[in-house]
């Protein structure tokens, strides 16, 4: 294994701005941008550590949403908003290996669309629901829930 | 100043927020009748990268508006466009004193310093929407030309940013919002001095309540229910405090008392939509801009943080949960 590793690289960074770097700084803009590259660093190795689950999650939910929205067959799903066109593209998108995650998104959204716009089937928004409630709980164990705080 | 003689810039100092513009403090000084005098300026110039594509031009007359008709902002002092003088276009206002924050009104702040806070908060808005933009010279940001365009020219106004900046990425919830938008444009019943940042975080405060509104960047011309849709989302306060300040009810109630105009909740409901898919698209445009190397700003990755807040908020009112 090479060493450092990546994580020991990032966490060695973190130390370098903290240790060397922090305490010859007078400015305090210059301090905040030293915090936050720091901070940074902490979420790179966190994003390091948990992203490939992340993305593992994400495809394979995606990849299971379509099978199910295309077990549901044509007449639950709406030739309005293109969505027959999004389905089998998105099915295209996940056969293919490794799948194209930035396809099957592109056609997420368009069933998404139609759910807001009251243009898909009780049994499609269902589908779609589902799948947008697991991304939003995937996310904010990934990133958390932050808001801009005082 | 024409009788002031020797400027001199002293202390000048970077500071953090007003993320769309690099800000300065510093005090200027200057001898005038054998006197030495002094004042404390911020200075602000276009960013390289950021938040926001905004003209500094029209910002700065804005300022100038408003603070003609005595509404508690900086004292805007001088505009230079010439990028020649220090590298990029700038400003200079008067530092106003008192403390500001970055979202939701401090909850350890006092609940007398809070009361004043909220009060001043929505008697601001309400002096805001009562000015006529004709009679402050604001043709210049754009009328819109009737009452169904203020939510039609906003919604393609930033689906145009997300398609810009969204760097090939596609947020099923985003799409979804933009879509909405477009299919369900409110109406107005006026034409108003939209702030277009109007929230808690973006003004100096003290014990004695509001010192000034910051962050003009974002003026236009508009529906009144944009300021107070933006202001009272769940993003800056969270729970049933609007802005940290009061309860959002009451805050609705305070906000018809001033203004003697009713809340529209369809309309609310739009721009609160639109409020939170914009901010979504300005943490995407800040995103970017730190990917594509126009920002160093070690804050900007982090806005990748406040996404799932945001696209939750969106799918709750879109009903995609």
């Amino acid at each position: 294994m090479l060493r450092p590793t990546l994580n020991e690289l990032i966490s060695g960074m973190q130390r370098t701005i903290m240790e060397a770097l922090l305490p010859e700084l007078t400015s305090p803009y210059a301090q905040g941008q030293a915090m936050s590259a720091i901070a940074m660093l902490v979420h790179a190795a966190a994003v390091l550590e948990s992203a490939p689950a992340f993305d593992a999650a994400e495809i394979k939910d995606l990849r299971a949403t379509f099978a199910a929205l295309k077990r549901l067959g044509d007449k639950h799903i709406s030739k309005k908003r293109g969505l027959r066109g999004a389905l089998s593209r998105a099915t295209r998108a996940s056969a293919k290996n490794p799948s194209d995650r930035r396809a099957m998104e592109e056609a997420m959204a368009a069933f998404a669309t139609a759910v807001a716009l009251g243009d898909a089937d009780e049994s499609v928004a269902r589908q779609v629901r589902g799948y947008i409630k697991r991304n939003l709980e995937r996310s904010r164990n990934l990133l958390g829930n932050s808001l801009p705080t005082a | 100043m024409p009788h002031a003689r020797e400027h001199r810039v002293v202390g000048l100092k970077r500071i953090s927020g007003g993320s769309s513009r690099e800000t300065y403090a510093f005090d200027l000084e200057w001898s005038e009748g054998g006197e030495t005098r002094s004042r404390p300026m911020i200075g602000r110039r276009d960013p390289t990268g950021g938040l926001l594509k905004s003209d500094r031009e029209r910002e700065f007359k804005v300022i100038e508006a408003v603070h003609r008709a005595g509404l508690k902002v900086p004292e805007p002092l001088y505009l230079e466009l010439d990028a020649s003088v220090m590298d990029r276009p700038f400003f200079i206002m008067h530092r106003a004193a008192g403390q500001t924050g970055m979202g939701a009104f401090p909850a350890a702040e006092s609940e007398s310093t809070r009361a004043k806070v909220a009060d001043d908060f929505i008697s601001e808005l309400a002096r805001l929407q009562a000015l006529d933009y004709r009679e402050c010279e604001l043709e210049i940001l754009g009328a819109p030309k009737d009452l169904e365009a203020p939510a039609r020219i906003q919604a393609a106004h930033w689906s145009e940013i997300y398609e810009r900046d969204r760097m090939g990425e596609h947020y099923p919830i985003l799409d979804a919002a933009f879509a909405w938008l477009k299919a369900n444009p409110v109406v107005s019943d006026r034409i108003v001095i939209v702030h277009g940042d109007y929230r808690s975080g973006n003004y100096l405060y003290d014990e004695n309540g509001i010192i000034a509104m910051l962050d003009w960047e974002m003026a236009h011309l508009g529906d009144p229910m944009e300021d107070l849709g933006w202001a009272s989302m769940m993003f800056w306060g969270r729970e049933e405090m609007a802005g940290g300040l009061m309860e959002r009810e009451q805050f609705y109630r305070l906000y018809e008392q001033k203004t003697g105009h009713r809340v529209d909740r369809e309309r609310l409901h739009f721009y609160q939509v639109l409020g939170n898919a914009k901010m979504a698209v300005i943490c995407l445009t800040g995103i970017r801009d730190f990917v594509e190397r126009r920002t160093s700003d070690a804050v900007m990755p982090f806005l990748e943080l406040l996404l799932p807040a945001l696209f939750e908020d969106l799918a709750k009112q879109l009903r995609l949960i």
